[in-house]
């Protein structure tokens, strides 16, 4: 009867709620939350090299040829995929990685069999810098604003050092006795080691993501405000803040050579900075896409990866660019720090669906071995 | 260029900045980024939006007259449809004026959902990914990641009592439209809709961020604020009230009692349109303003414009 009696409007309404709900659900289909994938950077201790791949396992990979050494560790169990974007961390024999999942995990390097897990029970906030090893502790940063720090042979808590106004999302960065710690909160924190008690703070005008540069008694850092900033490592003071012109953010870690600074940044720049004095000693160098990949020195050259996966090398002498090594043409991009040891540098490149390592010679630009696939779906 | 690219490149880039460029004003607020934002886009709508009410409580109040072509000439198709077009064009209504200002919301209300999505981020990829988007506009990229907390609500997150107080100001911007007949069909027919459009609200905002929601919320308080000031009164959220003649419904209830005592003001064709035996049969038609009248009786309607024309 009610069916019967409202025919004609079931006639008139429900195309409109066809269109509104197609219209919602593909908006919220297409348009959903990214899920957490990871970037791990490559850590190399001895002829092994370590990274996470974006299935969220631990692969260890021979230096010499690229071949596995013992089957993936899977760092979340088999139902949970855990993303990685910090790289690893090794101390002795064991390999230390901090996941998106709010868990760190201490790695049998040997065997790749898991030593411990913290917490044991429960999740932390997304932790996404690398954890960081020294004297026997682990120190790293979380997304709920706290330091925290762990004896690295058992996984047990020693304490929360430090509580800052937002998320730490950078890596932290220990030097002799003291631990510098960037946050969004727009500040740069120096913290003695031992107890957490802050050795002093300084502001800058926006968030702070990238890893820090420590050299000559000196914290060098870039921030969202598009300002790249020199301090005192002793007492927080400003040494200089650059008057480059960039537009975007500073994410990626930058490199030293030769008193040069070199910040990458998400404008598609690298910008070489005196490091002394903070002016510019060259014009910009543009690749023309975000740099989010934090670049190594190899020799006399700094090797820089582009968003749009092209590797160029860099002359520190004559500032002369070169393009060193391309995955972009196969649609990979690189999000992941580089790393290099002997003349090798390794490249993380990823997919939506995969994620393969190249090793390249700085050199020459070739294929050290056959690019490994991480995971694949 | 794909339409992808240029959808990202222009609406939405346009919000994410005017949004981050709003909350950078507003002390990192994107609440009220985006309550700014939401009566922006609203008063910029306003003339479709007037139209659409005007258009919809029009079409409502000729419901009985279209009944009665349907009486009259449902077997002949062709005919009806002739009618029915003669009867919108001589009331001065387009049919397609109550859909298509919500139409045209719809692209923004995308836009804002992906704004939102884009400009609070929650994993690492989604943060570099909103690099892209950004103007080199100090102001903008500076301010980034910006609070996600307002009032009780993250915003990032969908959030069950902001859903409720969706699908409540709807029902009640729906109510205020929704006229009282005796007509069962047609009162079952505004009972669907005055249900129908906060149940389905409701449900869509548990489901997306409650930045969206808010913007709905905002929106529906501004649409009532319209109802009331554009088209008259409380409309069907006041009780029927004998001789209430206060308020704008008041003033279109003496406008209607003023049509009503002008015959001479009935046009040709409305009388030969209307069948009197089953006006008279049914009850008339109540509307919450306090007025009570059977709209089919009315010897003219009142053109639905800027002026109120009569013709």
């Amino acid at each position: 009867m009610w069916i019967k009696h409202n025919r004609t409007l079931l006639k008139k309404v429900l195309p409109l709620l066809a269109i509104l709900i197609i219209v919602g659900a593909a908006a919220s289909g297409c348009y959903g939350r990214q899920q957490p994938k990871g970037w791990s950077g490559v850590t190399v201790a001895g002829d092994t090299l370590f990274v996470a791949s974006i299935e969220g396992s631990l692969v260890a990979l021979n230096t010499a040829d690229g071949t596995r050494l013992w089957p993936d560790s899977i760092l979340g169990g088999s139902d949970s995929k855990v993303a990685v974007y910090g790289s690893p961390a090794v101390e002795g024999d064991l390999v230390y990685v901090a996941g998106y999942n709010g868990k760190v995990y201490a790695i049998n390097s040997e065997s790749g069999a898991l030593r411990w897990v913290y917490p044991r029970e429960g999740n932390l906030e997304p932790i996404v810098g690398a954890p960081v090893v020294s004297q026997g502790r682990i120190y790293f940063g979380d997304s709920d604003g706290k330091v925290y720090t762990l004896d690295a042979a058992t996984g047990d808590k020693v304490g929360e050092l430090f509580q800052t106004g937002d998320k730490i999302w950078s890596t932290l960065v220990v030097d002799g006795d003291t631990l510098y710690v960037g946050s969004f909160d727009k500040k740069l924190y120096a913290l003695n080691t031992a107890d957490g008690s802050q050795r002093w703070q300084f502001e800058v005008g926006g968030a702070i993501g990238s890893a820090l540069l420590v050299y000559n008694d000196t914290v060098y850092i870039g921030a969202f405000d598009g300002c790249f900033y020199a301090v005192n490592a002793a007492d927080g003071s400003l040494r200089w803040q650059s008057e480059v012109a960039a537009t975007s953010w500073f994410w990626a870690k930058p490199v030293v050579y030769n008193s040069v600074i070199y910040a990458p940044c998400l404008d598609g720049k690298v910008y070489l900075l005196d490091a002394e004095t903070g002016r510019e000693v060259a014009g910009a160098v543009d690749l023309m896409s975000p740099i989010s990949s934090s670049p190594v020195v190899v020799d006399d050259e700094v090797i820089i990866a582009s968003q749009e996966g092209k590797v160029y090398f860099l002359g520190t002498s004559d500032n002369r660019l070169g393009l060193l090594f391309d995955v972009g043409e196969s649609g990979q991009e690189i999000f992941a720090p580089l790393s290099a040891s002997n003349g090798v540098v390794y490249i993380h490149a990823q997919t939506q669906k995969e994620d393969i390592l190249y090793a390249v010679e700085a050199e020459t630009g070739d294929e050290a071995w056959r690019p490994v696939t991480l995971s694949s779906k | 260029m794909g339409f992808g690219e240029l959808w990202n490149a222009g609406p939405v880039a346009l919000m994410i900045n005017s949004l981050i460029a709003l909350s950078s004003y507003f002390a990192g607020s994107f609440g009220i980024a985006i309550i700014i934002m939401t009566v922006v886009i609203r008063s910029a709508m306003y003339p479709l939006t007037a139209k659409q009410l005007h258009a919809t409580r029009a079409m409502q109040e000729i419901q009985p007259r279209v009944a009665e072509l349907q009486k009259k000439y449902g077997k002949d198709k062709q005919r009806l449809a002739q009618e029915q077009m003669s009867l919108y064009k001589e009331q001065g209504i387009s049919p397609a004026g109550c859909v298509v200002p919500m139409l045209i919301q719809m692209p923004i209300w995308i836009a804002l959902y992906q704004s939102i999505m884009k400009v609070l981020p929650i994993v690492p990829e989604e943060l570099l990914g909103l690099s892209r988007f950004l103007w080199d506009w100090p102001m903008v990229y500076s301010a980034l990641p910006l609070n996600s907390t307002f009032l009780w609500l993250d915003l990032v997150r969908p959030d069950i009592p902001i859903a409720i107080i969706v699908g409540a100001t709807m029902w009640l911007q729906q109510k205020m439209v929704t006229p009282k007949t005796a007509d069962p069909q047609q009162r079952a027919q505004s009972e669907m809709m005055l249900w129908m459009m906060p149940l389905m609200f409701g449900f869509l905002a548990m489901s997306f961020p409650s930045g969206l929601a808010l913007y709905w919320v905002i929106s529906n308080v501004i649409t009532i604020a319209m109802q009331y000031f554009t088209v008259g009164g409380w409309g069907g959220l006041v009780r029927a009230k004998a001789g209430a003649g206060s308020g704008a419904g008041g003033v279109l209830k003496q406008r209607i009692a003023q049509v009503e005592k002008s015959p001479s003001r009935i046009t040709a064709m409305e009388a030969d349109v209307v069948d009197s035996t089953a006006t008279e049969e049914e009850e008339p038609t109540t509307y919450g303003g306090g007025y009570t009248t059977d709209i089919s009786r009315v010897k003219h309607q009142p053109k639905r414009g800027k002026h109120h024309k009569r013709r």
